[in-house]
């Protein structure tokens, strides 16, 4: 009996396979539906089926629909190098959107380089990753403070204090405020690296009062920055000190922060849902119909739907969903109308050029946009990667090398 | 080194080392007085945390959602002895598995119920100057509350029934069972009690620390480390464990780094078990 069900539900599956395999196309997506990380995969998982949803509706790839062969990491680095083997071993998929740190990244990145096929990477991250398998639309670091630091400095004064999560991106981070600052005539005033569990904040809160500057950057992750800033407005600083940050928002982390405690809390990111134009405000209506209001869209998500659309608009130009050809179109200066603006693909890079806005917490858990740096682009990332000349380049380029 | 600054490293010292203690003490009356090691107290904090927050955005004040939240988490407790701890008595690594799945299950229950963020209640925005150095009042008074609750645990223990067929039951289980005391009620009791202070420490420190699904990793690791360190004897070992390994790190974070800081806990805590294989507490004469 057992065998019979067996070959049963085998018979099925395959014929399940090859029905399958008429006019539709397969992409792959990893994310952390799951585990600790969840507060940015779950999105960044809507997002994807929003955008295939779009697609489809409009015609699909090639008159092909896309079908989504979907896994959930569960905020663990093993769960992406097994999927991703089994997405592109077994799934026969024509493109991968997946990862949300840095690690889960270079996890991935060898798989798909090894069996060819374009793997979109959508978060904010410490910037450098370089390989021509691999394209970036979340912002990079210094596309992110180079903007910031100008403007914290000119607003708030050259005393700076970093704050900031000991792993990759917290220490690339700080090697940028140091730059910017110097270029910028401001000095940094004191630093402080935290271990990534942190919940006592009281030795930082020291440190920044006896060192005295004007501003301080804070850029703890996930829900251990909402910790740092209660304690941080209950002791009064907020008065003196202004806050900034390349990361706050982008796990809404806005909505668990006391209004008291988030008010004055300055961000930089490639979007807001406060982002003005017609092309946001049609994104944010599907959004919410699909999701509802209770959650707003985080950068992330809106990461994930430009990389689907991006993909989408290069394989229809290409006519083919073959790795080479799809490449080539991404390097051919592609351009997409995005809920941030018009965001471009760098050929070299394969970074986005896109819209930053700096924003500035308000009184009911959100954002409001200060000023729109239109169309900025990842320097650093252009200036040390170009895939077009160097296709054979795998490297994740620190500033200091 | 000025005055003021060498005050508020002290205070706030003081105040982490509370913190410590405070999301410890539930493990260790229970590891301490069923041997039990539950793998899912922090997912119990997280219970208290959620619980308090529930009944703040129902529109009690804080002050009664934290007896909300104890008794939430205590009944929660009761109910989790009955179903599984009771299965596994005597069977120690039995016993961490089921409640390290259990926690799981929390967790991913935390997620299905409220979603990945819910909106924090804020500290109270009171602070006071030492000097220069100014310091949020709500982590000061943390260390009263740790205080207040090491008080109750011990008179809890001493002079009522309950304790004292608790401690009969752990220390002379045979006898216990022989004079008439029904051990697995008192295991019952016990376990919850563990439960409603882990479901204290959520709720009391929502302030501090925001309610995540996953805020149990937070206390989980720095919480069973005191407990080892501490010992056999659960009460006055899991304070000084608190105050040298808790307070100890933050006095390094605020004269190094934090990373330094992080490393002294885990280095001293190293050094002990290693002095004191059994705990800091292994030869003191003391019961509690």
């Amino acid at each position: 009996m057992n065998k019979l069900l067996a070959a049963l539900s085998l018979t099925t599956a395959l014929t399940m396979t090859t029905s399958a395999a008429f006019a539709e196309v397969k992409i792959g997506a990893i994310f952390d539906l799951s585990g600790g990380l969840n507060i940015y995969g779950i999105q960044q998982d809507q997002a994807l089926d929003l955008a295939v949803a779009s697609i489809n509706e409009a015609g699909g790839v090639n008159g092909e629909d896309i079908v989504v062969v979907g896994y959930d990491a569960q905020s663990e680095l093993s769960k992406y190098t097994q999927f991703a083997q089994t997405a592109v071993l077994r799934d026969g998929i024509s493109a991968m959107f997946a990862g949300l740190t840095s690690s889960s990244r270079e996890a991935l990145r060898p798989i798909l380089r090894e069996a060819n096929i374009p793997y979109f990477y959508s978060s904010l991250y410490e910037g450098g990753a370089c390989d021509r398998n691999t394209f970036v639309t979340g912002s990079s670091a210094s596309q992110q403070l180079s903007i910031l630091m100008k403007w914290a400095v000119e607003n708030y004064g050259p005393r700076v204090y970093i704050m900031a999560p000991d792993y990759n991106f917290g220490t690339i981070s700080g090697y940028w405020i140091h730059k910017y600052a110097e270029e910028l005539g401001a000095e940094v005033v004191g630093e402080d690296y935290l271990p990534l569990s942190m919940t006592d904040y009281a030795p930082t809160i020291q440190k920044i009062q006896a060192a005295k500057p004007d501003v301080v950057v804070a850029i703890p992750v996930g829900s251990a920055q909402t910790g740092f800033l209660e304690q941080f407005a209950a002791a009064g600083l907020k008065e003196d000190i202004g806050l900034i940050s390349t990361n706050y928002g982008s796990g809404n982390q806005q909505i668990v922060v006391s209004p008291q405690a988030g008010e004055g809390y300055m961000s930089v990111m490639n979007y807001f849902p406060s982002a003005s134009g017609e092309t946001n405000a049609k994104f944010l209506a599907a959004w919410e119909e699909a999701y509802g209001t209770d959650t707003p869209v985080v950068t992330g998500s809106v990461d994930v739907w430009n990389a689907v659309h991006l993909w989408a608009a290069a394989a229809n130009q290409a006519g083919t969903t073959d790795t080479d050809e799809v490449i080539a179109a991404l390097q051919s200066g592609i351009s997409y109308e995005a809920p941030n603006g018009t965001v471009t693909l760098e050929p070299g890079s394969h970074h986005l050029r896109q819209n930053m806005y700096i924003a500035r917490g308000n009184a009911n858990n959100g954002f409001d946009i200060v000023e729109t740096f239109t169309d900025t682009a990842p320097t650093f990332e252009n200036e040390i990667c170009n895939l077009v000349d160097n296709p054979d380049v795998v490297e994740h380029f620190t500033p200091e090398n | 080194m000025e005055l003021d600054f060498l005050a508020t490293v002290l205070l706030s010292s003081l105040s982490s080392a509370s913190i410590l203690l405070i999301a410890t003490l539930g493990l260790a009356v229970v590891y301490g007085l069923m041997g039990v090691i539950n793998l899912a107290h922090g997912e119990f904090i997280m219970v208290g945390a959620y619980s308090a927050l529930t009944a703040t955005q129902i529109g009690l004040p804080f002050l009664l959602a934290i007896p909300f939240a104890v008794v939430t988490t205590m009944i929660i407790g009761a109910v989790v002895e009955l179903l599984i701890i009771r299965k596994l008595y005597g069977r120690l690594f039995d016993t961490m598995l089921a409640t390290w799945g259990l926690g799981m299950v929390f967790n991913q229950v935390a997620i299905l119920l409220f979603g990945t963020v819910s909106p924090g209640i804020g500290m109270p925005q009171w602070s006071f100057k030492v000097g220069d150095y100014s310091l949020a009042v709500y982590p000061i008074l943390m260390i009263f509350v740790a205080a207040v609750m090491l008080a109750f645990i011990y008179l809890l223990m001493t002079h009522t029934v309950y304790g004292m067929k608790a401690r009969a039951s752990i220390q002379q289980p045979q006898m216990a069972q022989a004079i008439g005391i029904d051990s697995s009620r008192v295991n019952t009791m016990t376990f919850a009690i563990g439960s409603g202070l882990a479901g204290l420490a959520g709720a009391i420190l929502l302030p501090i620390i925001p309610a995540t699904p996953s805020m149990g990793l937070f206390f989980a690791v720095k919480g069973f480390l005191t407990v080892v360190v501490a010992g056999p004897v659960t009460l006055t070992g899991s304070a000084l464990a608190a105050l040298g390994l808790g307070g100890g790190a933050s006095v390094t974070a605020s004269f190094m780094t934090s990373v330094v800081g992080d490393v002294f806990f885990f280095l001293v805590t190293a050094i002990l078990l290693w002095l004191y294989p059994m705990g800091i507490s292994a030869k003191w004469r003391r019961k509690l």
